[in-house]
Parts: structure tokens; C-alpha cells; sequence
């Protein structure tokens, strides 16, 4: 079965400037993706180029299998797109925009209604369904962006920072949105906020001066980024022997043990461990055998670090924006 | 196909809940009438021939203002990038636009049939000519909007495309007036042919000619093509 999205060695330039790099990935069925770089990294330009509004110098863009360069038409059935700055007719009241996005998207009349019904309950449009758009708060003209991407069923969304503007009781709604929509179908969402992809993405994708750094999942990134992370626990036991147990735990490189502040019967150890997901359950056998285990936490590289290690790494390419 | 008339019928929506298309409506319906009030009283006959020329040139100015938005518009609200991602052609885009710029070209046509009441009261007007008069008047109108709609596809700002039409139309209508600097008798023709008024002239004369009719007819099928390459281009 074709990958959802794919892209094959992607280049786009404009003139004598090249905004992407020999860009190459793929999201599958049932998997949102985060996308993630600094402004003008050429975020907006690859989707773009995927939803079919403007195309690759070289290279092969496919969706659902059907080539964005010759297959434009079939291949946009399959997209629900939200750009950057949602794309809505002010005149028109809500419900008119979205019958007539339906209709282009070739949404069988009689289904119409119900199809409008759909979207409007899951972005939480009942209050404005018939309020000219003009009159809408940017939270609302953002979720009319949402509304508008997912009728008539696509098979994948493309959202290009579908959060901002909206208020946290919005934001959370909206994930929730995308995190069902994503269980099923595939997902490329673009964006600013980093806890917004530790929160719903299964993979994520980072890209700076139009060239693709690092895609994983955000553990396989950690891992990537750090080749060390740190486990912190408070034991209740002696000092000698704790520190020889803990030396003798696979993965441990070296620890520190201090008294922990305000009781000297239990003890404070820092371990410096291999990045690897199993490391501190070891730990924990190791100790909770023999002693009181009173905490125990693995301090990882967050997502704002990784990022940052990615993209003040690479150095700008020659004629990039 | 449904692609194709929910461009059409959306157009249609955004003339009517804006003022633009009570407005040109309004403002064609008043020149007009001014027109032909002013021709009746001054000739005393019962002819619509000079109010044909009139509402031609009016016509002229009239077109820009709705054409301007119907690409122009687009850029600036950033849905063209709604239209050129959703599962359409862009010749359907530009067709659905087009009809429904039509649309109202027809209504303003409809809202002069108003000034045959009286013509018909009060005299007894030639039908046929009356009918050619207005055949040729669509079609100049649809060969008007053609160009304007290309010109909307050019730029971002209604106003340069506006203007940009007004230039390319008056220059349509004045055409003929060159051959008198033309010594080549095929480059005579040529301005002769290209001339929307001579050709409209025809028309207020109650001759329908086959050359007329397809030069109306061409230059909006150029227009159209050129619009909808223009917007695959710009990909």
C-alpha cells in the first residue's frame, strides 16, 4: 500500500534561490507527524508543494499514491488542507463556506447537511454557523479553517499551525480533534509549539534552511541527541553499598551519592545511565530489592533542547533563504 | 461539472452580499436611463441606436468593477490557496468565475429592458434591430469581462487591475482610429477588425455578422485560456 504522504528527493527553487533541499519523507495511514523548524525553514513551502498549490522543481511528490505532478485532482480529494492563514470568504456566514467547500470537494448534495453537521459539532461551530465571517474571532476563523479541511472525509490533513490563535480550552478541543482524526488517517501538522508534538505526535520531522535534519519519534530523537541521560533517586540505605548495587546495573556509567537535605537517613544519588528505556527499571529492581525506594526519575532532553540541538547545528546552505 | 458551478454560484453569493453587485446594477441603470431619456427627447425617435452606443462605452467602465475582484480578491484573502487545493482544474476555476461575472452582466442587461417600455408605448420600435442591438451588447460585455478577469489573475491589487483593463478596453474601442496612420492595407484591416466599437456599430445597425460574433467570441476564449495557463503557471 502507498504511503499517505511521500516525498522523494524533493528540490524547489525560485529563480536562483533554492528553498528546499533534496527533501525526502513519508507519513503513514494512522500517524500524525510534527513538523517542526524555525520561520522561513521552508515548513509552509513543503506543504504547499504536498497539497498541490505549488509544485516541486525536481523530485516526486505523492499523495495516496497518486503523483502531485500529473494526478493533481485525484490526489486533492484525498487532502484536507489548512494553510497557514485560513483561507475563508468573509461575506459569506459560515454555513454557506462550508456547503461550498463541500460541493467542490464533490460531497453528494443530499449528504451535504450532514456532512456540515459533522465538522461543525467537532470544531465547535453551532454558536456561529450562521454569522457572516467577517464577524468572527481569529479562535473562530481558525476553526472554520479546521471545519473547512476535514469535510468530505479526506484521507490525510495537512495543517499548517492549526493551534495558533485559539485560547487553551480551544487548543485542547482542537488536538483532540486531530489526535481521533490521526488514529485512523494520516496527519502532517506544522507548528511553533513543541509540546504540542510530544502531546499528539507518534513521529516528528525537523527542518531548517530547506533541508530535512531529523525525523523519529520525540524518544528516538532524545536518544539521537543525548547519549547519556540522567536518573535521579532518593533511597534509604547505606551509603557504600548502594553505590556499589548501582555500579553493577547495566547501563549505569557513574553516579554521585549525597545525604538528602534535611534527613540523613536517606540518600541522594544522581546516576549518569546509557539512553535507553530500560535503564532505571533496572535501577529500580536493583534498589527496591534491598532498600526504600522513596523516588525515582529520569531527567530527558526535552523536545526545546532537541530542537535547538538540530537547528543551531546545521549550517545555512548556499543560496537558501 | 458541480466543481465548476459552486465557483459560479459562490461568486455569485459575494457579488450580492457585497454592495458590489447592487452598485454596478444601480449605476448602469441610472446612466442608461439618463441616455436614453436624453436621446428620445433630442432625436424624437423611436430607436434605441444611440443609447446602444452609449451604454457601450459605459459599459466599458462598468465592467472593471467586476471583474477587478475576481481573482485579485482571491490573493488577498489567501483562498486562492483554498481554490488551487481543492480537487478542481484550474480552467474550472476560471469558468465558474467567469459565469458568474456573466450573471451579472446579464442583469444589467435585464435591468435596461426597463427603457423598451415606453419606446414600445409611445412608438413602434424596429424588434430586430432592438434584438441585435442587445446580442451584440452580451457579447461585448462577455468579451469585456474575459479580459478583465485575465487582468484580475495578473495582480493582487483591484485597483491596477481595474485600470489595467480600462486601458486594454478603451483601446479595444478606439482601435480603428489607427488606420488612418496605417499605409499597409493588411495592418488597416487588421485595426479595422480588432475594433470593438466598429463591430458594436454593426450590431446597433441590426446586422448580426459572423466576423463580429467571433471576434467577440475569441477574444474571450484567448482571455480565458490565457487566465487559466496564467494559474497552472503560477504553480
Amino acid at each position: 500500500m502507498p504511503s499517505a504522504i511521500a516525498l522523494e528527493s524533493v528540490w524547489k527553487r525560485y529563480g536562483s534561490r533554492t528553498i528546499i533541499h533534496d527533501l525526502s519523507f513519508t507519513v503513514e495511514k494512522g500517524e500524525i507527524v510534527g513538523f517542526l523548524g524555525p520561520n522561513g525553514a521552508g515548513k509552509t513551502t513543503t506543504m504547499r508543494m504536498i497539497a498541490g498549490f505549488t509544485t516541486a522543481t525536481s523530485g516526486r511528490v505523492t499523495v495516496a499514491g497518486y503523483d502531485m505532478a500529473t494526478q493533481n485532482a485525484e490526489a486533492a480529494r484525498q487532502i484536507g488542507y489548512l494553510p497557514e492563514r485560513p483561507p475563508l470568504y468573509d461575506t459569506l456566514d459560515v454555513s454557506a463556506y462550508l456547503r461550498f467547500v463541500a460541493r467542490v470537494k464533490g460531497v453528494p448534495r443530499p449528504a451535504i447537511p450532514t456532512e456540515l453537521e459533522r465538522v461543525t459539532t467537532a470544531c465547535g461551530l453551532e454558536a456561529v454557523f450562521r454569522r457572516e465571517i467577517y464577524k468572527l474571532s481569529k479562535g473562530y476563523r481558525q476553526r472554520v479553517g479546521l471545519a473547512q479541511a476535514l469535510l468530505g472525509k479526506p484521507a490525510m490533513l495537512l495543517l499548517d499551525e492549526p493551534t495558533i490563535g485559539l485560547d487553551p480550552g480551544q487548543i485542547q478541543e482542537t488536538r483532540e480533534v486531530i489526535r481521533s482524526f490521526g488514529e485512523v488517517h494520516a496527519v502532517l501538522l506544522s507548528t511553533h509549539i513543541l509540546s504540542e508534538v510530544t502531546l499528539i505526535c507518534r513521529r516528528v520531522a525537523i527542518i531548517n534552511h530547506g533541508r530535512l535534519l531529523a525525523i523519529d519519534s520525540p524518544s528516538g530523537l532524545q536518544r539521537a541527541v543525548e547519549q547519556t541521560n540522567r536518573v535521579a533517586l532518593q533511597v534509604t540505605a547505606p551509603a557504600q553499598a548502594l553505590r556499589e548495587e548501582l555500579l553493577s546495573v547495566d547501563g549505569v556509567r557513574a553516579l554521585e551519592v549525597r545525604s538528602a537535605p534535611g534527613d540523613d537517613s536517606v540518600l541522594s544519588v544522581e546516576c549518569l545511565v546509557d539512553a535507553r528505556d530500560d535503564v532505571e527499571a533496572a535501577i529500580a529492581r536493583a534498589v527496591a530489592n534491598r532498600w526504600d525506594l522513596h523516588r525515582l526519575e529520569r531527567h530527558q532532553p526535552t523536545l526545546e533542547n532537541i530542537f535547538l540541538h538540530y537547528v543551531s547545528e546545521a549550517p545555512p546552505a548556499k543560496g537558501a533563504a | 461539472m458541480s466543481g465548476m458551478l459552486a465557483i459560479c454560484q459562490k461568486e455569485l453569493s459575494t457579488y450580492f452580499r457585497s454592495p458590489i453587485a447592487y452598485f454596478v446594477v444601480a449605476v448602469f441603470m441610472v446612466g442608461t436611463g439618463y441616455f436614453f431619456t436624453y436621446n428620445i427627447f433630442l432625436t424624437g425617435i423611436a430607436t434605441m441606436a444611440e443609447t446602444f452606443l452609449n451604454m457601450g462605452i459605459l459599459l466599458l467602465l462598468v465592467i472593471p468593477a467586476v471583474s477587478m475582484r475576481l481573482f485579485s480578491g482571491e490573493y488577498g484573502a489567501g483562498t486562492m490557496e483554498l481554490l488551487l487545493t481543492l480537487p478542481l482544474k484550474p480552467w474550472q476555476v476560471v469558468l465558474g468565475k467567469y459565469l458568474g461575472a456573466v450573471a451579472i452582466l446579464l442583469l444589467m442587461t435585464a435591468a435596461t429592458l426597463i427603457d423598451l417600455v415606453p419606446l414600445y408605448l409611445f412608438g413602434s420600435p424596429e424588434t430586430t434591430t432592438i434584438l441585435s442591438g442587445y446580442i451584440g451588447f452580451v457579447l461585448l460585455g462577455m468579451a469585456c469581462l474575459a479580459v478583465g478577469q485575465f487582468f484580475s489573475a495578473l495582480t493582487q491589487n483591484q485597483i491596477v487591475a481595474a485600470l489595467l483593463t480600462v486601458s486594454v478596453l478603451l483601446g479595444f474601442w478606439f482601435v480603428h482610429n489607427l488606420q488612418s496612420f496605417q499605409t499597409s492595407y493588411a495592418l488597416r484591416g487588421l485595426v479595422r477588425y480588432l475594433s470593438f466599437s466598429l463591430h458594436f456599430g454593426a450590431f446597433i445597425q441590426g446586422l448580426v455578422r459572423s466576423e463580429a460574433v467571433m471576434l467577440y467570441l475569441v477574444v474571450c476564449a484567448i482571455a480565458l485560456i490565457l487566465n487559466a495557463s496564467y494559474l497552472q503557471w503560477r504553480r
